[in-house]
């Protein structure tokens, strides 16, 4: 099968055609020919003034609630979202029923995702059953393509354990991906701790039981000399923290989710359990932080925290209900309405570049006989996200109706093309 | 007059004008409970649900009777003995009351903010009697009518309240309705029991010191320590609260002036008040129990639009 891409802007510091508008013919998903003009027949063409090429965008912390959950999400419904997402490659956390801690449940993903458009990467659970007591499979989990390791929502409270989680990783140079949250302060909280959270009578989670926790990793990563990668990160403090590690060449990473990137806590004043996440949506402040840290580097990439909810585990009391949002669909539009400055060069560099590195993914540049692996986007089309276009199998997400600008086309990748409507 | 507001959710959505509209019907109510026949006929036709998630003794007796006294017609829920037990949502269980013609929901709830969930979902008005540590909004109500009563006033009237103001709704409404009435709160308390950005959040002092507190202060509300809410280690025994934070007669005793004691109940002897103070003339808490009935009249009919 020929796909020829009409007159897309190249956006990839590996090609040679980086910043240059060209055409693209893909045969058999493999690229063959990339020029000014190509004249060559196909027999699917994509043609839209003002799109972007760029590698496959990566998200690095997804829940597809398969196997357990498939009333919230199915594999096949989650990577449905994620192509429309515009992300080529999805890290599944292990927060399933039963949890992915050993090699059977890696395999399981792995061979229910071959033939979707997406390339699923499994998570690993680093303790059994992600409940923080013993250590679960990892070699073994890694041979069979567990892409990283972490406990997921649940993040490891025990430093002892960590510890030896960072020393038994380090073997084979692998990440641990840790959600940074000390759970003996306050392990009831609903929301940030604020101002606005006193006004609301909800228990707060205040940003000292993220801050402690990042601190203590920076120290046990120092301790081991393991990788460790912080996602979902929401407080200045933490952000400090991780910046004054990365000048001391420390081995840490960060990803923090798109909302954190657009909302504050002034958002949940209507009892909204949308926004119900964790960790929690912290202060305009915070938020600045987080939108300074992506433009000087300490943030390295996206992580979209996509929780499906049905809607029984959402219109409920607030305390009643799940923690998360859905965030897949929306990662781009969010980012770029949240930041309308961001260049594109950095917005591939956090949503591709910068975790095909972290994680030893293959970089996917858009280059002669490489298999193409590509995600299409048009930075300045404007578009609604609708509840009828919505792929995933939940609607948990505050952002339905928001008008965004930067929209995603779709992705090509696995000889499949996925393309929004 | 009519309230700027279709439900009363908390005191934090009322203006001053509302707050003063209530405290005067309640005046008028108040006078006719003293009447030999103490019944009105203002809600008659009105069907009002009482739904308690969670356990009340003086609210919801005080709600029931207030709607009699109405003439409204009344039902009663209570979660241990409903379908609630048997894992109905709650938006289910409302809608299949209101599908039996109900004009009006009164709950009680253990999360905060379900009230206004429900709000959000169903066409009846709402009165919250109390959600989570957020609000409690009618016992507000009645201790600004008990303290108007007995001071006249509420303007630059310095009330202190004290104990568990964490986990305390009553002193949450309480903050709200006497900062918009312009009476002066101070919070007293141990410091793991005051929520930490209390000052910039609802505009109060905060003070760790008993005495002192008291001796600034016209009224003294005391809060009830909540053994059942207390999921962490906050304070070390009973026994300590009371020797640093409990009301005693000798403390009262040494104070220059004679202060109002207030307590919303139901009170842990011997914990947060000693026994004679409780006795005592200063305290005025059987009289708040029985404003309450007037307030919550007065809420009922301006929240009912059965005005005539």
């Amino acid at each position: 099968m020929k796909l020829l891409i009409k007159q897309a802007k190249v956006i990839d510091t590996s090609s040679p055609f980086n910043g240059k508008t060209i055409d693209v013919l893909i045969e058999n998903g493999i690229v063959v020919q990339l020029s000014k003009k190509i004249n060559s027949k196909a027999d699917q063409v994509i043609s839209e003034k003002g799109i972007c090429i760029s590698p496959g965008w990566v998200d690095v912390f997804a829940n597809f609630c398969e196997p357990g959950f498939e009333q919230k999400e199915t594999i096949q419904t989650g990577a449905k979202a994620a192509a429309a997402g515009g992300f080529t490659d999805v890290f599944l956390i292990p927060n399933t029923k039963p949890s992915i801690d050993n090699k059977s449940q890696v395999e399981y993903l792995k061979h229910k995702s071959k033939k979707l458009p997406i390339t699923i990467h499994p998570i690993g659970a680093i303790t059994k059953n992600t409940d923080g007591k013993e250590l679960a499979e990892m070699y073994d989990m890694r041979a069979a393509g567990a892409v990283a390791f972490s406990d997921g929502t649940n993040s490891v409270q025990s430093a002892g354990l960590m510890v030896k989680a960072l020393q038994y990783a380090k073997a084979h140079d692998g990440v641990l991906i840790q959600i940074p949250d000390d759970k003996s302060i306050n392990p009831h909280g609903l929301m940030h701790e604020s101002v606005i959270s006193t006004q609301l009578g909800l228990p707060g989670k205040p940003s000292i039981s993220e801050e402690l926790m990042v601190a203590r990793d920076i120290k046990l990563s120092e301790y081991t000399d393991s990788r460790i990668h912080f996602t979902g990160i929401a407080s200045k403090e933490s952000i400090d923290r991780i910046k004054k590690a990365k000048k001391e060449n420390l081995k840490i990473s960060c990803s923090v989710t798109p909302y954190h990137l657009f909302y504050s806590d002034e958002n949940l004043k209507d009892y909204d359990s949308n926004f119900k996440v964790n960790p929690p949506i912290r202060s305009a402040s915070d938020r600045k932080a987080l939108q300074k840290a992506i433009m000087d580097g300490t943030i390295d990439c996206i992580a979209t925290h996509h929780h499906p909810h049905e809607k029984d585990s959402k219109v409920c009391e607030f305390e009643y209900a799940k923690f998360g949002m859905t965030g897949l669909e929306t990662a781009y539009g969010v980012l770029k309405t949240a930041m309308p400055n961001i260049s594109d060069e950095k917005l591939v560099e956090i949503f591709s570049t910068n975790s095909r590195k972290i994680f030893n993914l293959p970089a996917a540049s858009i280059k002669k006989d490489a298999a193409a692996c590509i995600t299409l986007f048009h930075p300045n089309k404007k578009w609604n996200y609708k509840i009828e276009t919505i792929q995933s199998k939940s609607q948990n997400s505050p952002f339905i109706e928001n008008q965004f600008t930067g929209k995603i086309i779709g992705i090509i990748n696995k000889q499949q093309v996925f393309l929004n409507k | 007059m009519q309230l700027s507001t279709r439900h009363l959710l908390g005191i934090k959505n009322l203006t001053k004008e509302d707050i003063s509209l209530i405290l005067s019907t309640a005046g008028q109510f108040k006078e006719v409970l003293q009447r030999p026949v103490k019944k009105v006929p203002s809600l008659r036709d009105v069907t009002i649900v009482n739904l308690f998630y969670e356990n009340s003794t003086r609210t919801r007796f005080s709600f029931e009777l207030a709607e009699k006294r109405l003439s409204a017609d009344t039902i009663n829920f209570a979660s241990s003995n409903s379908s609630a037990s048997k894992g109905e949502t709650l938006l289910d269980t409302v809608n299949n009351i209101l599908s039996m013609k109900v004009d009006m929901v009164v709950m009680r709830h253990s999360a905060s903010g379900a009230p206004h969930f429900l709000a959000k979902h169903i066409p009846a008005a709402i009165i919250n009697a109390g959600d989570g540590v957020n609000e409690h909004p009618t016992q507000a109500l009645l201790d600004a009518f008990t303290i108007n009563e007995k001071l006249g006033k509420l303007k630059g009237v310095k009330v202190a309240i004290i104990g568990d103001i964490l986990h305390s709704r009553v002193a949450m409404s309480n903050i709200y309705l006497l900062n918009k009435m312009g009476a002066k709160v101070v919070v007293c308390g141990p410091p793991t029991l005051i929520p930490i950005h209390i000052k910039e959040a609802l505009n109060v002092e905060v003070s760790y010191n008993l005495k002192e507190t008291l001796a600034w202060c016209d009224v003294a509300n005391v809060l009830r320590i909540q053994l059942e809410r207390q999921n962490q280690v906050l304070f070390s025994s009973l026994r300590e609260y009371n020797l640093t934070y409990g009301i005693t007669k000798e403390v009262l005793n040494s104070l220059k002036k004679e202060i109002v004691v207030m307590h919303p109940g139901p009170v842990n002897r011997g914990v947060e008040l000693d026994s004679d103070v409780m006795d005592s003339k200063q305290s005025v808490i059987l009289q708040q129990v029985e404003n309450g009935v007037a307030v919550r009249m007065a809420v009922l009919y301006l929240l009912s639009n059965r005005k005539n």
